[in-house]
């Protein structure tokens, strides 16, 4: 029996099937609090080893990857997510500072710092994991059912509702008008904060009927309670050049590897992972004026028409809503004319003009970001020595940054609005094009 | 009529062609994969990995949900791995095996390939989770606007043969694949034949967006072989179409077997690499695009077929 | 000695049977998950408030409809294709004044919206 084969005791050689599932590509659900652009760094690397899978869900991944602090309101789901992953589980918890004291969200995990080789380190970890040598890590959460089962019947049943009582402790969806007027069930879920497709951090509270969003709500952001923030203390050129000049090549590199890693995640949400990694390769190995990859990726994308199926006329936000708000890329795509570059000389002297689309909806914000990535590319090569910043106000890839703020907060206050009424697949769609950054909301209006 | 020991060696044939399918569908879809996102493609690695990833499978603990459909959710990749089988039974891989007795194929194959929206819509179900709810809910809107698409570019197939059977029909192309023919039967067959096999552009219940939906609350061997089983039915998908459109096991030189797991593997090819670089099609777009222009290009399909067939006839 | 549909259903059969089988013996070298948080469904990491289990408003209502309209039609045109070659341009028009009725219908659908939801 192979059953029999596969109990292996201690010091023996592992049976062919353990051996063979050791080799397999490590399967990895990673959830990220704030974390530093090293780690994070390090994250979108991952991607590329060939032997790495990046999940969507917990319950066919082994391994949990933990990266960076959370916040007190991120531990009861960063718990809940790792009881989800299947068995055999392991944790690894990167962190910047790994003796930093903390409170132990995975009291088992393995703690390792941005240095280590991840991917090295993670396919350890699946080895010792299906091979024995190392168990199983516990769920960390207790054993309680969330109630007892509760009916008037001896099994439960009777009372009201559809099933009657309240079969497993959860009640059956409340009834509720729908907007043709039916009386019918509404589910009533919370989704977050480590949903893959929406950013670390984000919970929507919605009403659902069917695949339908009738009511969305932001959740309180948990990064509000943050008192320290990696990424605003990294070396990120923007938040330098609020300060003191930067080489304008330093920036608008950063600007094109911003919106590439952001098209990478895009893409993949999209079905389309295969360009996703070519998009993350094409960030990774950019070069001043080297705009071929790109191009030719912008030619795959515009043969396929793999931007109009996926966004044409979905997420549309009345321009008069974001007008004169430094909302940058998704204000431009909103046919706004509106770019700090524009007034700043060092740009001038370039011939600087700002990249803008009309159809102000998914499609447009994606070729938007795509086009100004090439753009940045193009500046990069031709700006020499030029430096810019230091006056407090920058336009930074997600839209105006200054010392008091950004206003992606009010793209977070949009959201309700513009989920009302849509489709679950345009609606992530819609959360996606808006490049929210929760840790960054956060930093920015602290400071 | 079938004898016992046909039906054993029908049986067999259908495994070999549904796990050599299977394991060939994997490889292309991992090697396609790696050469669109420019990376290096070890050919050992991708040869092995299908056999490593069946072993993970194997030991990984299967996952369960508060209060799942238990019976119904292990349904589901069974009924799958039935449509799949059995509707091999009346796709001919080489004259001397053509259908064993099912005079009406396309029919036959049709009202298998229905079902696929039942096993799916049970997967999504069973589960008692929002995710895989939403993605079997939002696969039913899709098949019920794939199948007409379908069905109808099959009756254009059969209309030359003047007959439903499979056999039929690939004889009917001994002159000329049905492929030229009738040009628009093969493009429509392939785009709802990813409907029906869920696949890249058309992965709607199990897409991204619903953290793998009806996938997502599945580990382990559950995850294994409902993969399998929805890539089994891809398999079955393309060896119809390289039967009922490129002349099956008609062909010079080769052996009849050869030359059907050629057009096979090549339909196959031309479904898997579509994953990679065309986007998932917004649902409520692709019914649009279904009812109000594939339908509309299968019936004109099928009229053109018709057509063709009476000017070409001594009457 | 079978008929031919009795083959089928008897490979039908054996496949989802070693589907099943398979499905068990997965189950047999891991235990089950065992405590109650590895069960809660997948939503982000928040434990979802009910079942998931709805009667929802398929909205596609309209649309199922025009499906079965059209499926019967298709029932009709197996036979016509048998036959079609011996009843000639009779058959083809026929069909043909049948099909454009049809589609009619399906237009009709489309401009009252039937074929959108959300």
């Amino acid at each position: 029996m192979a059953g029999a084969r596969l109990e292996v005791g201690v010091g023996q050689r592992p049976g062919i099937l353990k051996r063979l599932a050791a080799m397999a590509p490590v399967r990895v659900f990673a959830i990220s609090g704030s974390e530093s652009a090293e780690i994070e760094t390090l994250l979108q690397d991952l991607e590329l080893e060939q032997e790495i899978v990046l999940t969507d869900s917990p319950s066919s991944a082994n391994v949990l990857l933990a990266m960076g602090e959370f916040p007190d309101s991120m531990h009861e789901p960063a718990r809940r997510i790792h009881d989800q992953l299947t068995r055999p589980r392991r944790t690894l918890w990167l962190r910047q500072n790994v003796s930093a004291p903390s409170e132990a969200i995975f009291p088992k995990a393995i703690r390792e710092d941005a240095h280590c080789d991840l991917a090295l380190l993670l396919r350890k970890i699946h080895r010792d994991l299906l091979t024995g040598v190392e168990p199983s890590e516990a769920p960390i959460l207790p054993d309680e059912e969330p109630a007892l089962w509760r009916g008037v019947g001896p099994y439960g049943q009777g009372g009201t509702g559809m099933t009657g009582g309240v079969p497993y402790g959860r009640p059956m969806p409340e009834t509720a008008p729908d907007r043709d007027g039916l009386a019918l069930d509404q589910l009533s879920v919370r989704v977050g904060p480590f949903f893959r497709p929406f950013p670390s951090g984000l919970t929507l509270a919605l009403k659902l009927q069917g695949d339908v969003i009738q009511e969305a709500a932001v959740a309180e952001n948990p990064f509000d309670a943050q008192k320290s923030n990696p990424y605003f203390e990294s070396g990120d050129p923007f938040i330098r050049a609020l300060s003191e000049p930067v080489p304008v090549v330093e920036m608008e590199m950063a600007r094109a590897r911003h919106h590439l890693h952001w098209l990478c995640n895009a893409l993949q949400v999209h079905g389309l992972g295969a360009l996703g990694l070519r998009t993350r390769a094409i960030a990774r190995s950019l070069r001043p004026g080297v705009v071929a990859p790109i191009a030719q990726l912008r030619r795959i994308l515009r043969y396929s028409r793999s931007v109009s199926l996926v966004g044409a006329g979905v997420g549309v936000i009345q321009p008069d809503k974001i007008r004169d708000r430094g909302l940058g890329p998704v204000a431009r795509a909103a046919g706004l004319r509106e770019d700090l570059r524009m007034t700043d000389p060092a740009y001038q002297e370039l011939g600087f003009e700002p990249v803008v689309h009309a159809e102000n909806d998914v499609r447009s914000r994606l070729w938007q970001r795509l086009d100004e990535a090439m753009q940045s590319v193009m500046l990069a090569a031709r700006s020499g020595n030029a430096t810019s910043g230091g006056g407090g106000r920058v336009e930074g890839p997600r839209g105006v940054i200054t010392l008091d703020g950004n206003s992606l907060s009010l793209l977070l206050g949009l959201l309700p609005d513009l989920l009302h009424g849509l489709e679950w697949g345009d609606a992530v769609a819609t959360v996606v094009s808006l490049d929210l950054d929760l840790r960054d909301v956060r930093s920015q209006r602290v400071s | 009529m079938i004898s016992y020991g046909r039906l054993l060696g029908e049986l067999a044939t259908i495994a070999v062609v549904l796990l050599a399918g299977v394991y060939a569908t994997v490889v292309i879809d991992l090697w396609a994969g790696r050469m669109v996102a420019r990376a290096p493609v070890r050919a050992f690695r991708v040869l092995t990995f299908p056999i490593r990833q069946t072993a993970l499978f194997l030991l990984q603990q299967p996952a369960t949900t508060e209060r799942p459909d238990a019976p119904l959710w292990a349904l589901a990749p069974a009924l799958l791995a039935a449509i799949a089988a059995a509707s091999l039974l009346v796709i001919p891989f080489s004259p001397q095996t053509s259908a064993a007795g099912i005079e009406s194929g396309i029919v036959y194959f049709g009202a298998l390939m229905a079902l696929v929206m039942i096993a799916v819509y049970l997967n999504g179900w069973s589960a008692n989770s929002v995710f895989p709810m939403i993605g079997g809910y939002r696969f039913i809107a899709e098949a019920l606007s794939y199948e007409m698409p379908l069905a109808l570019v099959l009756i254009g197939a059969a209309l030359p043969a003047q007959s439903l059977s499979v056999s039929a029909i690939v004889i009917s192309q001994d002159s000329l694949w049905n492929v030229i023919r009738q040009p628009l039967g093969l493009p429509i067959y392939l785009a709802a034949g990813l409907g029906v096999a869920f696949w890249g552009p058309l992965a709607l219940p199990d897409a991204a967006d619903l953290a793998g939906g009806t996938e997502s609350e599945l580990s382990g061997v559950q995850l294994l072989l409902w993969r399998t089983t929805r890539i089994a039915v891809l398999v079955a998908v393309a060896a119809m179409g390289a039967a009922v459109f490129l002349g099956g096991w008609t062909g010079p030189w080769l052996p009849g077997a050869v030359w059907m797991t050629v057009k096979t593997i090549s339909l196959i090819f031309i479904m898997v690499v579509s994953r990679h670089l065309v986007a998932r099609v917004r649902l409520e777009r692709f019914v649009v695009v279904a009812w109000t222009v594939l339908i509309p290009l299968a019936l004109l399909d099928v009229f053109a077929a018709g057509a063709v067939v009476l000017a070409g006839s001594p009457r | 000695m079978l008929t031919a549909l009795g083959g089928s259903l008897i490979i039908a059969l054996v496949a989802a049977g070693l589907t099943l089988g398979l499905r068990s013996l997965g189950g047999l070298l891991t235990p089950p998950c065992t405590t109650a948080p590895e069960r809660v469904p997948f939503l982000g990491g928040l434990s979802p408030d009910t079942h998931a289990w709805s009667r929802f408003h398929v909205r596609y209502y309209a649309m199922a409809l025009l499906f079965l309209a059209f499926d019967m039609e298709m029932v009709f045109m197996y036979p016509w294709a048998v036959v079609f070659l011996r009843e000639g341009m009779k058959a083809m028009v026929e069909m043909l004044m049948f099909i454009v009725i049809l589609t009619l219908g399906i237009l009709y659908a489309w401009r009252e919206r039937a074929l959108r939801w959300a």
